[in-house]
């Protein structure tokens, strides 16, 4: 039966990567391999933004939050949803309509400046390696439960690792932007049928969404914790009301009352900065679709979310009668709740689906990383090919060298993404944060949120904002944010942890203030004026919609050729 | 403004190039640019702030009003619940959606009406 979910599996890889090689682009330039010929439509782009976007953090790692939280697990697809606001309001269209390759080549031409490019550059890419490794760890728990055993002798948890990896390095290394796109469209659609799918066999099955939330409300809120080397349930202490216990439906669980605006700022202004979400603008056609593509993607992610909240809360209230009569569900909880609460939606696809439901959610679990990586990898091999090989060592380059210098940029990070998620355990941290894949991602989010968005934000909308303002900000918001949630991992769970540990709320006001302080003491571009027009104006819009016009009315006007 | 817009638009479907236009450029002047960029500044943060008071002021009620947090709303949820379960999303997307519609009208208003309609310029309605 196990061959069941593994044949699911391979399934839906071949039919991604023969995707990816069919629409791969052929005789490509930088343009077609880093950003699709700019001839992304609203609605493929937000598919494929989705696909990029939602990562095993929002398809195992909000269910499991939820699982494990409650309430306070909400809060992370509340925050991830969120982020789109900020983005739709600030950043779309602007972005788009400046146009260029990536977040650094942006800021790098908007400031005229080698230093705001590298700095950028040096942020984008702790982003990008702080976000691949808890999806590299996805795919290793995935792994683990799916198969169970390793390949050449490697442990289960490293063979998943190691396979995530190494497929879509070569789906990205042959597929460019293009390639990607359609494959990451088509993998957002299939996840949310998996999703779909779950829900709709739950919910069949008699469970009640109302009323379960009341019925886990009647007992406090109990996760697995090792003590002297044996399992055993502990009440989650109420980090808002000390002493009590807390409970599902109420906050407390995991935030005291801090920590929960804390998350949701991180969350909020992450997503702006995050460079594999924001490169996708780029392949909008104009600064209208790349805005109304946003549309389309918060009505997604509201779908998407509020499936994954409705699955995590079925799983902490259906788990448990389940455990009789199922010795391989007995193995991985204790007293009817999970060691791993990233297994929540995993299980729930075995219990409801048997082998080929385990197959179908893992392959959901597995899509998700894969379009996640994907993304990441390809903003990695922009920001490297365009920013710094074709920016700076070697400006005379031809297209094919620098997309080569782009795929091997790929190769490169998806090898150090790998090695550091192979030296994390996932059970050696359940204690100390909620989910592990949800809260590295948040890192990520921590510290694009303080380090690129508010730069991003000033640089769109502040005249004011010069090129030493901004590497001020960005160096600022990164060193704070990654000081302070260094600081939270080792204070662990004492007080002002919870704020350590998603430090936007903090480093993204100071990365605003050294932008100010410094911009006012230093001179903007000369050419403002004439950037603005690129920022602000739409004669370059209503030139493309006027010259797509033109061309569809050719064609549809052009005689038919006789039989 | 509108009417000529409309009448471009109509020509250019048309397949024709309106007479009087010689190529398919597109300009906006400076100072078309920064008026349209300062309305369209304001509203965002109009916008942002609403966004803000809502996604501070559900988990602020959460932590001040008892009822918000153990009342209940829909079958056992409480409206705490139901507003992270639920609301917030149906919030955001039509939050999104007049922003992106108010923000488009505002350029289309406020951004390419320099070009001199050819009929307007020749003394024509």
């Amino acid at each position: 039966m196990v061959d069941a979910s593994i044949v699911t599996l391979v399934v839906v890889l071949v039919v991604t990567l023969t995707l990816a090689l069919a629409v791969r682009p052929k005789g490509a330039s930088t343009l077609d391999f880093y950003l699709a010929g700019q001839r992304v439509g609203v609605v493929t782009n937000a598919c494929a933004i989705c696909g990029d976007y939602f990562s095993a953090a929002s398809f195992l790692g909000v269910a499991a939050a939820v699982y494990a939280s409650g309430l306070d697990g909400v809060w992370y697809a509340t925050g991830f949803a969120a982020g789109f606001v900020p983005v739709l309001l600030f950043v779309a269209a602007p972005l788009r309509r400046f146009g260029e390759f990536s977040i650094p080549d942006f800021l790098g031409r908007r400031f005229d400046s080698a230093t705001v490019r590298l700095t950028a550059v040096a942020v984008v890419q702790l982003v990008i390696v702080s976000y691949l490794v808890p999806q590299a760890v996805a795919s290793g728990i995935t792994w683990e439960l799916l198969v169970g055993h390793g390949i050449a002798g490697l442990p289960p948890y490293a063979t998943g690792v190691l396979m995530s990896t190494t497929v879509i390095t070569l789906l990205v290394v042959l597929g460019g932007m293009r390639g990607t796109t359609w494959t990451q469209a088509v993998q957002f659609l299939l996840l949310l049928a998996v999703l779909v799918w779950l829900a709709a066999a739950v919910l069949g099955s008699g469970f009640n969404y109302w009323t379960a939330v009341d019925d886990l409300a009647a007992q406090p809120l109990a996760n697995p914790s090792q003590a002297d080397g044996r399992w055993q349930l502990a009440n989650e202490p109420n980090r808002l009301d000390e002493g009590a216990p807390s409970y599902f439906g109420e906050p407390g669980a995991r935030y005291g009352s801090l920590g929960q605006f804390a998350l949701i700022i991180t969350l909020v202004l992450g997503t702006a900065g995050l460079p594999h979400v924001m490169n996708r603008y780029f392949t909008s056609p104009t600064g209208n679709a790349a805005r109304m593509t946003t549309v389309w993607v918060l009505g997604l992610a509201g779908l998407f979310y509020a499936l994954a909240v409705m699955l995590g809360t079925a799983a902490r209230s259906l788990i448990p009668e389940a455990v009789a009569g199922r010795p391989w569900l007995g193995a991985l909880t204790v007293d009817g709740v999970l060691r791993v609460p990233e297994n929540a939606l995993l299980v729930l696809g075995q219990v409801y689906g048997g082998q080929p439901g385990l197959g179908l959610i893992a392959t959901g679990a597995l899509i998700a990383v894969m379009s996640t990586i994907a993304g990441l990898l390809l903003a990695s091999a922009a920001s490297w090919g365009h920013d710094v090989y074709e920016g700076h060592l070697n400006p005379r380059a031809t297209q094919r060298q620098a997309i080569w210098a782009g795929r091997l940029a790929v190769m490169g990070v998806a090898l150090l993404s790998g090695v550091l998620a192979l030296g994390l355990r996932p059970e050696s941290m359940t204690a100390l944060l909620p989910s592990i894949v949800a809260s590295m991602v948040t890192w990520a989010f921590a510290l694009a949120g303080s380090a690129l968005t508010p730069v991003l934000i000033l640089a769109i909308w502040w005249r004011g904002t010069t090129a030493a303002g901004a590497t001020a900000g960005m160096t600022t918001g990164a060193i704070v944010a990654v000081g302070m949630f260094s600081t939270g991992l080792i204070t662990a769970d004492q007080g002002l942890a919870e704020i350590f540990l998603t430090p936007t709320l903090i480093s993204g006001p100071m990365a605003v203030l050294a932008t100010i302080a410094v911009s006012s003491r230093t001179r903007p571009p000369a050419e403002l004026e004439r950037l603005w027009l690129r920022l602000h104006g739409t004669a370059a819009d209503r030139q493309t919609e006027r010259l797509a016009r033109l061309t569809i009315t050719g064609v549809s006007d052009r005689p038919k050729e006789a039989p | 403004m509108r009417w000529r817009a409309a009448r471009r638009s109509r020509s250019i479907r048309d397949g024709v190039i309106p007479a009087g236009y010689d190529s398919l450029d597109e300009y906006d002047t400076a100072a078309e640019v920064d008026a349209a960029f300062r309305t369209l500044r304001r509203g965002a943060l109009g916008y942002f702030a609403v966004f803000l008071v809502a996604v501070g002021g559900v988990p602020g009620l959460t932590l001040t009003l008892n009822w918000w947090s153990e009342g209940q709303l829909i079958g056992g949820m409480s409206p705490s619940f139901v507003m992270a379960a639920f609301g917030f999303y149906i919030f955001f997307w039509l939050l999104g959606l007049a922003a992106a519609s108010l923000s488009t009208a505002v350029e289309a208003r406020m951004l390419g009406g320099q070009e001199t309609d050819p009929a307007e310029r020749e003394g024509g309605a």
